[in-house]
């Protein structure tokens, strides 16, 4: 599945004076397959883009294109299902009683068979690692335990594009380097993740490309060793290192994960890695 | 001199729990378990640790919003479970989220909160108010909504309404926790500087906001698992996974390439050069 | 940003109604609101209805938060207007047709109920848009004092009013997020009859209700830790000055009422 803006504007509240253009004119291809990361600053737009992709919010002018087709031509409720989104701090919307109970809520609405639906609750629970909690109440589970739970409700949808926004905001750094890894999980079963993000260090290790935005515009788009080490004042840490070293040493290349860039500057270093 | 003269000295500025104890209500755990330790005036100290580990538990222990179990805890002699009040004279605490510590309608009036609570005379309040407004870089802001702020502004502004009120000591609870990069940095550099008068007791879970703390104390499991410098801490890797604490990725780096401590890529890329030229590998 | 923008917000503009004490304000206001239920008859409500139009011109603020204030009104005003039309059968017949009759006094009085809830509503409102919710919980507060003797915790109704005041938009952008979360997992808000859309309503009610209790636990800690303990020993940033104008405003609204309902 393929998702394409073309030249998307979005304004909200328009016409009042409250009015404010939080996209200008962007214009941003998600391939299959693909973990796209978006990056950028509180009001940069990253939020109100990906809030796009699935006709969430419309575009004031532009637009969106699945598989080539208008969107707006696509069936929305079985689009909202192909292209699932885990909004900031989704664990703010869980609701029901128990945890097995909030995470069928999706494929209740998707009109599937109840067999199915326990199915699907059981399978996206463990793949959280959240299994354990399914009899407990939502309300009564540690910040990281409902995000997981929050996460494995829009994945219970099965989606074919999975939207994460700022799903590592507020977790400590365990619970952080466990999202990452799910993030690989889901690519690796053939999942396209747009992974929304100011943590660039984050981004950097799951990218396969990378979208920076600034102020309602894409500032760059590319794979990210492209991307950062054009400019490395904002680039992940990684990135400043080999920068930092790549004057005085061309042999350090343009590593941008962290493994990749340790064993980079061990070589370096003349130790054998 | 003795040593309990000198504990009396230090009674009268210092910071301390012995044997703290404490438990909530119908939890089976306690949340605190026999933490002992100092802190003394003007000390900058780090609070680190895994989640539920009883680091939230310790900053409402200190301020009174939970009285101990057993155990003692003094903040310039006083006991924050008799006396909370005087002790929140002194205590200052930036909690971790920007929109639930805000509880009036404009800037303004929720930096005057806690001077209005002290029954500070109208006139004072007001240049505090301005005074403390301007120290956090919001001056132009008194009449702004609270929802209409960023999470960094947020959070200065709250750090404006513990300023007016002129606290000793300063507790944060993982305040730029919520924060984006840009809220973050705002809101430390105003720590950083207002820590320099300050005794600071700063809990967090990046380590990186710690390398220039005193000393750092590590709580699991409600226990105190060690309390040591930052460089100490931060060139242990066994303290370090015993505890789940992950070092930022430039000092990592540098740990993990047997080099010492580096806070900042330019520094590891110097002694990355610098072991390179070292090892005779390549002439420059 | 649907939920957000509230009825009657303030709108803050510099004009002569702004700048009149909160206190004044409010009596005026209860004054106003009282006397419209005494008067009577056609002269008394054209001289009322003028008097608050005048009102909305001196307040500077727009007409455009001023007709969305009376939108959700429209709909109970048509319905006692038609009320009193299609069934008070008193005087004169002024139209029939098969067994509908309206009646002179029927029309009279649908006019007059309707111009009353249209008066009322926009008096109401005039009173929060032209003052700041903060001034007006502090005015609520000095006038409910006196009742402070009578065990009446006027402080506290003041306090909650402001802390109500200031997270009603950031609840508002609350239920906004939350209602799109829920629709990004299929929620359907739109369709279905009044019941199916009320329990539509539960998933974004719940985690509403669970936020705003949580809410109230960290801020009450925060209020505490820095130094709250009820009204006692409590100064105020905001000074209220009574001044001449206060009291001539007053005065003359007073008059105003009297001689709404004496007419």
């Amino acid at each position: 599945m393929r998702i394409e803006l073309e030249g998307v504007r979005h304004v909200y509240s328009p016409g009042t004076p409250f009015a404010v253009e939080a996209l200008k004119g962007v214009s941003l291809g998600v391939e299959a397959g693909e973990v796209l990361g978006v990056i950028g600053g509180t009001g940069s737009g990253k939020s109100t883009l990906v809030q796009h992709l699935n006709l969430l919010l419309a575009p004031t002018a532009g637009r969106v294109l699945v598989d080539g087709e208008d969107a707006r031509s696509v069936d929305r409720a079985d689009l909202r299902r192909r292209v699932g989104l885990v909004f900031q701090s989704p664990e703010q919307a869980l609701f029901a009683p128990t945890v097995e109970e909030d995470v069928a809520f999706a494929p209740q609405r998707l009109g599937l068979e109840e067999e199915e639906v326990r199915r699907r609750v059981r399978e996206t629970l463990e793949l959280l690692g959240a299994w354990h909690l399914a009899t407990r109440s939502p309300f009564a589970l540690s910040g990281g335990e409902k995000r997981r739970v929050a996460i494995a409700g829009v994945l219970a949808m099965g989606p074919e594009v999975l939207v994460l926004d700022e799903p590592t905001a507020g977790l400590d750094p365990h619970a952080r380097s466990e999202l990452i890894s799910l993030v690989g999980r889901l690519k690796a079963s053939g999942m396209t993740v747009v992974f929304v993000s100011h943590d660039l260090d984050e981004v950097a290790e799951v990218a396969d490309r990378v979208c920076v935005l600034e102020g309602g515009e894409v500032r760059a788009v590319g794979p990210p060793a492209d991307v950062f080490y054009a400019d490395p004042s904002m680039a992940p840490e990684t990135v400043r290192v080999a920068a930092a070293l790549g004057g005085a040493c061309p042999a350090v290349g343009r590593p941008v994960r962290y493994r990749e860039t340790l064993s980079v500057l061990g070589r370096v270093m003349g130790a054998a890695p | 001199m003795s040593g309990s003269v000198l504990r009396t000295l230090a009674d009268l500025t210092s910071t301390f729990c012995e044997h703290l104890t404490y438990s909530y209500p119908g939890a089976a755990e306690p949340a605190l378990s026999g933490v002992t330790f100092e802190i003394r005036a003007g000390e900058y100290v780090g609070v680190v640790g895994p989640n539920g580990g009883g680091k939230s538990t310790l900053v409402r222990l200190l301020n009174g919003l939970l009285a101990a179990d057993s155990g003692r805890v003094r903040l310039a002699g006083l006991d924050p479970a008799t006396e909370p009040f005087e002790v929140r004279r002194l205590v200052g605490v930036l909690f971790q989220n920007p929109d639930n510590g805000l509880v009036a309608p404009f800037v303004e009036d929720d930096v005057a909160f806690g001077l209005e609570n002290l029954g500070v005379e109208r006139a004072e309040m007001r240049e505090r108010v301005r005074e403390a407004i301007a120290s956090v870089g919001l001056a132009g802001y008194e009449r702004r909504e609270p929802h209409t702020l960023s999470g960094g502004e947020k959070q200065r502004v709250a750090l404006a309404g513990l300023l007016a009120v002129g606290p000793e000591v300063l507790l944060l609870d993982e305040p730029t926790a919520m924060l984006d990069a840009a809220g973050r940095r705002e809101v430390l550099d105003r720590v950083r500087e207002l820590a320099r008068s300050r005794t600071v007791l700063h809990v967090t879970h990046h380590l990186e906001e710690l390398f220039d703390a005193d000393r750092v104390l590590v709580l699991n499991g409600g226990r105190l698992a060690a309390d040591t410098t930052p460089g100490e801490l931060f060139s242990d890797a066994e303290l370090l996974r015993e505890n789940r604490l992950v070092l930022p990725t430039v000092p990592r780096l540098a740990a993990e390439l047997g080099l010492p401590f580096c806070r900042t890529p330019e520094e590891l890329a110097a002694a990355v050069g610098k072991a390179r030229d070292g090892s005779g590998v390549e002439a420059r | 940003m649907t939920f957000a923008r509230g009825v009657g917000q303030f709108y803050p503009v510099e004009s002569p109604l702004h700048a009149l004490d909160p206190r004044a304000k409010v009596v005026a206001t209860a004054v106003l609101v009282v006397g419209l239920f005494f008067v009577d008859s056609a002269a008394g409500f054209l001289a009322a209805g003028t008097v608050t139009v005048a009102l909305v011109a001196a307040s500077r603020v727009p007409l455009r938060p001023f007709l969305g204030l009376l939108r959700p009104v429209v709909f109970i005003v048509a319905l006692t207007f038609l009320f009193q039309v299609l069934f008070l059968r008193e005087g004169p017949t002024i139209f029939a047709w098969g067994f509908l009759q309206v009646h002179e006094g029927g029309l009279r009085l649908g006019l007059l109920l309707a111009a009353r809830i249209l008066i009322l509503v926009t008096a109401a409102g005039l009173l929060t848009a032209t003052t700041a919710p903060v001034a007006l919980a502090d005015g609520m507060e000095d006038l409910l004092s006196p009742l402070k003797r009578l065990r009446f915790p006027a402080h506290e109704v003041a306090m909650m009013m402001t802390i109500a005041l200031r997270f009603i938009p950031t609840l508002g952008e609350e239920a906004e997020k939350i209602s799109r979360a829920q629709a990004a997992r299929g929620a359907d808000f739109d369709s279905g009859g009044l019941i199916r859309r009320a329990r539509a309503l539960v998933p974004i009610l719940i985690p509403l209700t669970v936020g705003a209790f949580r809410r109230a636990d960290e801020l009450a800690e925060a209020m505490e830790s820095r130094g709250y303990r009820g009204g006692v020993g409590r100064v105020r940033y905001r000074e209220l000055r009574f001044r001449a104008r206060d009291a001539v405003a007053l005065l003359l609204t007073f008059l105003a009422a009297g001689a709404a309902v004496l007419l």
